[in-house]
């Protein structure tokens, strides 16, 4: 209470402080919840990638390359180290507008079992249930979270994609990564779809059920993933064969650029909340001269004195804190709901950056109060009593 | 019996590298338990610097001339730490200003408890010693004003129940009567002296006032850095 006398007793400067901390923190909180979300989105690909090769057709990871054929499967089985095989058809819902962060909305299928139990991957279901064998050529549908709230359906519900309503058997639970914004259907349906879409000089000469974009490679125990992927690379020329480890190095340098500009920011607020409180406090220390002085001469040890300012400069550092996360979070918020119906969901505010960032304004207060403290400490006290 | 044997005691201050001001040239007093003594002396005559130095803010210098000895209540007090005097001052000695120098931002009663827990005492007991302290100046009722909405003798009041609020054995004032009206100094001065015979307490007042010098026992006259005279009131008035 009589800290926040003190504070009270300047409003303007400690209200300017105070800002230029929110500020600072509000930024921190801003773009660590953006680096959340691309955190999240990366470490989502990242554990699909791994364990497993992703052979396409140009493209990343199957989307936006050119069609593959089915028949392909037996020859990658004849290489070695190749466990299990799974043929996989992605496409781009081109009917779905709208510029989206993060991994554009697409239909995907793959045969009911394929994986032989090798697929570690695997999204819980949020309602309904999943696809099975039963539902191959059926016009079913799985959709991701993010899909399910941007079509407003639910589990019983309907959706239309190239003018065939597919019905709504199961919805995922969020994973802030693709299958969010995926679509899954039953293989034999995904391939008529991709096999519709395709121009149709391409469309003449292949057949839907001969299609696929993708194959998902089980390397046997044992096997060098890299070794594998680079032997698949060269029997197949134009084909692109993914590992778990080089997708992590793709999108690796990409993620390491975003933290680095979250702790510029970081430092930035550092640099600029630390002046400003070391300023504050300065000058809060230069107008109470005589009564450090006093407070000496009457029994206040040194310790008490740089306690009760460090104290004062912590709270001038936590109060900012404090608004900088509530604003951060509002922001945070309000951005989303505003692109949740078009899909983009920008932010993701964890528990861990609201904490660190609060920690961080309360120890950046206080070590700024460091030395303006130790200077109070320091006063001779007849001298500090004379001080006009 | 003695509270403070001070003898021997020098000041320097170096002001610049060629200007050295000798504040205190070799000082010695000794003040018994119960005395009411006021040190009087032109400005720049040492009078300050001998109250800090017996109030234990600034220690005598060391080294030039005879070493130099303070014994307060038979202890030395030449060779204790800052720490060690702080702790002295908390809980052991009180002290009145001639600018009252009470925290703008707390109240009377927050000001004079504050004396309390420097010197240790938990928050509720610093706060009913706090408002005994204020009941032995009259200022109970004015407990919860701020030192903006009081006058200049009750500020002044305020700042004497801090220095009391320790029951300390020794009290330092300088020119507590210095900022307020003959009215007003002649309360503060009858409080002290009241204070002074009730309860036993040591005055030690550095003063310009002669009307402080006449109500106490005894006063100590300093020019140029020395005791020129030390005597009772009877020979003090002959002086």
């Amino acid at each position: 209470m009589r800290m926040l006398r003190n504070l009270a007793r300047r409003r303007l400067r400690t209200g300017l402080t105070i800002t230029g901390i929110t500020i600072g923190i509000w930024a921190l909180v801003v773009f660590s919840s953006m680096a959340n979300k691309v955190d999240a989105l990366v470490s989502g690909g990242s554990d699909y990638y791994a364990g497993k090769i992703v052979v396409s057709d140009g493209g990343f990871g199957g989307i936006g390359g050119q069609p593959m054929r089915l028949a392909q499967l037996d020859e990658l089985s004849a290489i070695d180290g190749v466990d299990v095989i799974v043929p996989a058809v992605t496409m781009i819902a081109g009917d779905i507008q709208g510029v989206s962060f993060g991994p554009p909305d697409q239909v995907y299928g793959t045969p009911f079992g394929a994986d032989q139990g090798r697929e570690t991957y695997v999204p819980q279901l949020a309602q309904g249930r999943s696809l099975t064998a039963a539902d191959e050529g059926g016009d079913v549908a799985v959709l991701g979270t993010s899909i399910a709230a941007k079509r407003g359906v639910a589990v019983g519900g309907t959706i239309t994609l190239q003018d065939r309503t597919f019905e709504v058997v199961g919805i995922l639970e969020p994973t802030l990564s693709t299958p969010d914004v995926t679509i899954a259907v039953p293989f034999t349906t995904a391939q008529q779809l991709v096999h519709a879409d395709l121009p149709s000089v391409v469309r003449e000469q292949v057949v839907a059920d001969e299609l696929a974009t993708s194959f998902i490679v089980f390397p046997a125990a044992g096997a060098d993933h890299e070794a594998l992927a680079e032997s698949i690379e060269t029997q197949f020329p134009g084909v692109t064969a993914l590992t778990g480890d080089g997708y992590d190095a793709s999108v690796g340098s990409s993620v390491a650029m975003f933290n680095s500009i979250i702790v510029g920011i970081g430092l930035v607020s550092l640099i600029v909340g630390g002046l400003s409180v070391i300023n504050t406090m300065a000058m809060s220390v230069a107008e109470r001269t005589r009564e450090i002085g006093v407070k000496r001469a009457i029994g206040a040890t040194r310790r008490r004195i740089i306690r009760e300012l460090m104290l004062e400069a912590g709270v001038i550092g936590s109060i900012g804190g404090l608004l900088g996360v509530a604003l951060g979070a509002l922001v945070v918020v309000l951005v989303n709901e505003a692109g949740r119906s078009s899909g983009t969901v920008l932010f993701e505010l964890t528990t861990n950056t609201a904490v660190f960032a609060l920690v961080f304004s309360t120890i950046l207060g206080v070590i700024a109060g460091i030395v303006p403290a130790w200077s109070a400490a320091r006063l001779d006290p007849v001298a500090a009593l004379r001080y006009e | 019996m003695t509270i403070l044997e001070a003898r021997d005691l020098r000041k320097t201050y170096r002001l610049s590298k060629s200007n050295t001001v000798e504040a205190l040239r070799g000082v010695g007093v000794t003040i018994d338990e119960g005395e009411m003594v006021a040190i009087m002396g032109p400005s720049g005559s040492g009078k300050s610097t001998l109250m800090h130095v017996l109030g234990l803010l600034h220690k005598p210098d060391p080294n030039h001339g005879p070493a130099p000895e303070l014994l307060f209540d038979g202890r030395s007090m030449t060779d204790l730490s800052d720490r060690e005097r702080t702790k002295i001052r908390a809980t052991e000695m009180g002290f009145v200003f001639q600018a009252f120098n009470l925290v703008p931002t707390m109240s009377a009663i927050e000001n004079v408890a504050l004396a309390a827990e420097y010197a240790g005492t938990g928050r509720s007991k610093a706060r009913n010693a706090a408002i005994e302290s204020l009941e032995l100046v009259g200022l109970a009722d004015r407990a919860g004003h701020r030192p903006s909405e009081l006058s200049g003798g009750e500020q002044q009041r305020v700042a004497i129940a801090r220095a009391l609020v320790n029951r300390p054995r020794l009290v330092i004032g300088d020119e507590p009567t210095g900022n307020l009206d003959s009215a007003r100094s002649a309360d503060v001065l009858r409080l002290l002296r009241r204070l002074n015979r009730d309860h036993g307490q040591t005055f030690v007042i550095v003063t310009h006032d002669p009307e402080v010098g006449a109500t106490c026992d005894r006063t100590i006259r300093m020019r140029d850095g020395q005791v020129v005279s030390d005597g009772r009131r009877t020979t003090d008035v002959a002086a």
